[in-house]
């Protein structure tokens, strides 16, 4: 199952090679030959397509939310898997006619075909491909950014979400497919050498911090909570809906930047305004919801707040119980949201072997079953290997903010940003790998000469007394309390076995959870309901 | 002086401004003033750290060693990962800051003997971090207050560094401990901080009514 993640790297940074199949070789060919329009020239466009486009662009113009998101969730997706399953949509300059050439709508359909191309086109974007994507993104925030007065635009959330969210994917994929010099032709590297600004990091870091600006995101929040009405704080332009949200989804966006650089107090720190710990009335798409928990958790596991950490990922993942049958269709969302759920069950499995506590039944269930149980079960053996399998399969995908020099050695330099990160939390793993045993030994008294336990574990009494201290260090960790800063926090000790040494002996307490009943039955007289109301529909 | 200069970086390093390598002599003289007059601010010291990862060209290793040293004495707070977190994998390698990591590690698993042996052989290493010595006793301290309820004489001076009578009886003063005069040290009454927990079920009314209700 890891072995397959790692695949991921290929997937998503393979350039287009001769596969010696000349079928398969004319149709890559067609997708790397994209900005030569004369190919495309006998390709001609099914009716449907053209009406649906012209339909689509009038929707956009005519700001009917509820009939956008019904294009945008619904029948763009059913089109895609009717016509263009593992073929790109039709070109802009073959839709453009169509439109009367209206520019802020060609601008919001390449979104839509480079993305398509992007997650459904085999080998992936071509590197001119990629720049156009990247160049459209500059004329589509340059279009709601530089404009005097607020653009006249509204789109569903989901679709800003997934334009920030892309946003960010496509510099990740970008980053890491810059980093396998090995794999690039003369031409890519030619290429690559006369646009050094191509997704670089300096403008994506500008354009999400300039919509976080220019929308007043954080004032709002503030205001918000408050108790204000974050109207009053956030300006012509932060009224309205398209900045509003544009705002909030790019504090994500840097959320998710900031951690994929391995910076985790910038990215906790840029959502200082939000409150984590209530439900706010701003986040209304799941995939952001998660995302965001997703990478809030990690990086407080990554600056050891193992509490912080089980509570967010604790958070998250009753949601995702909750609201599961939402998820349960294929599509491209969903895909990504289960992913991302079952890597915070392993961050939660790893944070709670590093920092034993109790946690929600119905999720202590789950990582009770089977590929979970056993993870755990090596990893509080001490198996260092488990830790870092774990890691890698649950980790996000790190970058350096430098790519090579394109003179650099034709190697595969994709992969060291994460040998750094893992390294990092190994270090960390390492520094702790005794305290499990010693906790299994703590656990089974209540006081004990601190002489006779260091001999139950065969080592000196006074290598023993260190790791002692390193026990109550490592296990008192800042837990967050109050406000809305995610850094915020005091010392605790959420320890479930604790200890203190008076003198030459050491006295311990012990969490005892006597077992749940009340839990128990609920959920079966609910189980049992459920069964009758079945029952009762089936007619015999 | 410090709060005024605190103040004037955390308003030069918003938004964008954070990237911005114009920035970096003055947050470079900043990291020496901390050093200079013991103080500390981790998000300046991470900016740093931030431009030299998106400009390898502007890396100088002793400013990275004086943040990193700086970062170890905020212990327990974990500044040092975020830290390391920023630093390339050669980097940690280069001799200097690869003392230093030996160091953290030392501090991070409390084999606090080795610390204070290894930071002798270490030179003049920390020779301009103002108070280093004394910001890693807290630490020990912190550790100490959170583990023992009373210690031996003898134990209780490794862990500060061999230190002499006089000096333990300042740090004994200084942390409101209490000699007991028979070799021991009285830290804190631990009894009531370090206590065994019974969880028991509890249900609430609310839990079970609505299902009560529904049986009916």
């Amino acid at each position: 199952m890891y072995a397959e993640e790692f695949d991921d790297y290929e997937y998503e940074t393979d350039v287009y090679e001769p596969t010696g199949d000349p079928r398969l070789d004319a149709e890559n060919e067609r997708y790397t030959g994209y900005g030569s329009a004369p190919q495309y020239a006998q390709y001609s466009m099914p009716d449907v397509i053209k009406k649906f486009i012209i339909y689509f662009r009038e929707m956009v113009n005519s700001g009917k939310l509820y009939e956008i998101q019904n294009v945008y969730e619904n029948t763009f997706p059913k089109l895609t898997e009717e016509h263009f399953k593992s073929s790109p949509w039709p070109d802009a300059d073959e839709v453009s006619p169509l439109v009367d050439d209206d520019l802020p709508f060609l601008i919001l359909y390449k979104e839509l075909y480079y993305r398509h191309i992007y997650a459904r086109i085999q080998g992936g974007p071509t590197i001119e491909q990629r720049f156009e994507s990247y160049y459209n993104y500059c004329q589509l925030f340059n279009h709601i950014l530089s404009a005097k007065s607020p653009v006249v635009l509204e789109l569903p959330h989901q679709w800003l979400w997934e334009i920030i969210d892309e946003f960010v994917y496509q510099f990740q994929s970008f980053a890491l497919f810059r980093c396998s010099l090995h794999k690039k032709s003369a031409e890519e590297l030619e290429f690559i050498r006369i646009n050094p600004t191509l997704w670089n990091i300096h403008s994506v870091l500008n354009v999400l911090y300039s919509l976080v600006d220019k929308s007043n995101i954080n004032q709002q929040l503030e205001a918000y909570a408050k108790g204000e009405d974050p109207d009053t704080v956030a300006g012509e332009f932060g009224r309205r809906p398209l900045y509003k949200m544009l705002g909030y989804f790019s504090l994500v966006g840097l959320l998710r930047l900031h951690s994929l650089l391995g910076d985790f107090y910038q990215a906790v720190k840029v959502l200082e305004n939000m409150e984590l710990n209530k439900k706010t009335l701003y986040s209304r798409v799941p995939a952001c919801q998660i995302s965001t928990y997703y990478y809030v958790g990690f990086a407080y596991l990554m600056m050891r707040r193992y509490a912080d950490a089980i509570r967010t990922f604790s958070h998250i993942l009753l949601y995702v119980q909750r609201t599961k049958p939402l998820y349960q269709a294929k599509t491209y969302q969903n895909d990504q949201i289960n992913k991302q759920t079952e890597k915070m069950y392993v961050l939660l499995s790893v944070s709670l072997v590093l920092h034993p506590q109790r946690i929600d039944e119905s999720l202590q269930a789950i990582l009770r079953e089977k590929p979970h149980a056993e993870r755990i079960m090596r990893m509080q053996k001490g198996e260092l290997q488990e830790f870092e399998n774990a890691f890698a399969f649950a980790s996000p995908k790190f970058l350096s903010p430098v790519p090579p020099p394109v003179e650099a050695p034709p190697a595969d330099h994709r992969r060291e940003p994460f040998q750094q990160l893992a390294k990092v939390f190994m270090d960390e793993v390492q520094q702790q790998l005794t305290l499990p045993t010693i906790r299994s030994y703590l656990r089974l008294y209540t006081t004990m000469p601190v002489a006779k336990m260091a001999a139950f574990l065969e080592m000196p009494e006074t290598e023993f007394r260190t790791h002692l201290l390193c026990f109550k260090h490592k296990m008192k960790n800042v837990v967050w309390t109050k406000g809305t800063s995610g850094l915020d926090g005091e010392l605790q000790s959420g320890s479930e076995v604790d200890f203190y040494i008076d003198g030459g002996m050491i006295h311990i307490a012990d969490t005892k959870v006597a077992r749940r009943y009340g839990d128990y039955f609920i959920r079966q007289i609910h189980k049992f309901e459920e069964i009758n109301r079945v029952l009762k529909t089936q007619k015999v | 002086m410090a709060e005024k200069m605190r103040t004037e970086i955390a308003s030069m390093l918003q938004g964008i401004e954070r990237y911005n390598p114009d920035n970096l002599q003055k947050l470079e003289r900043y990291v020496e003033m901390q050093a200079q007059e013991n103080i500390y601010d981790l998000e300046a010291n991470l900016s740093v750290l931030r431009l030299y990862q998106f400009g390898p060209n502007f890396y100088r290793s002793n400013i990275v060693n004086l943040i990193l040293l700086k970062a170890m004495t905020n212990l327990p707070h974990t500044d040092f990962l975020l830290c390391k977190c920023l630093l390339t994998q050669d980097r940690l390698e280069e001799p200097e800051v690869s003392r230093v990591m030996v160091l953290a590690d030392l501090l991070e698993t409390c084999k606090f003997k080795q610390f204070w042996e290894e930071l002798a052989k270490c030179g003049d290493l920390i020779i301009t971090v103002q108070g280093f010595e004394d910001a890693i006793r807290k630490f020990v301290v912190h550790v100490v207050n959170i583990t023992y309820q009373t210690i031996e004489v003898p134990v209780l001076k490794e862990l500060l560094g061999n230190v002499n009578d006089q000096v333990l009886k300042q740090w004994v003063g200084k942390c409101s401990w209490k000699d007991l005069g028979n070799g021991r040290i009285f830290i804190t009454s631990q009894e009531d901080l370090v206590k065994t927990k019974n969880i028991t079920e509890k249900i609430e009314f609310e839990n079970v009514a609505g299902i009560m209700a529904h049986c009916i």
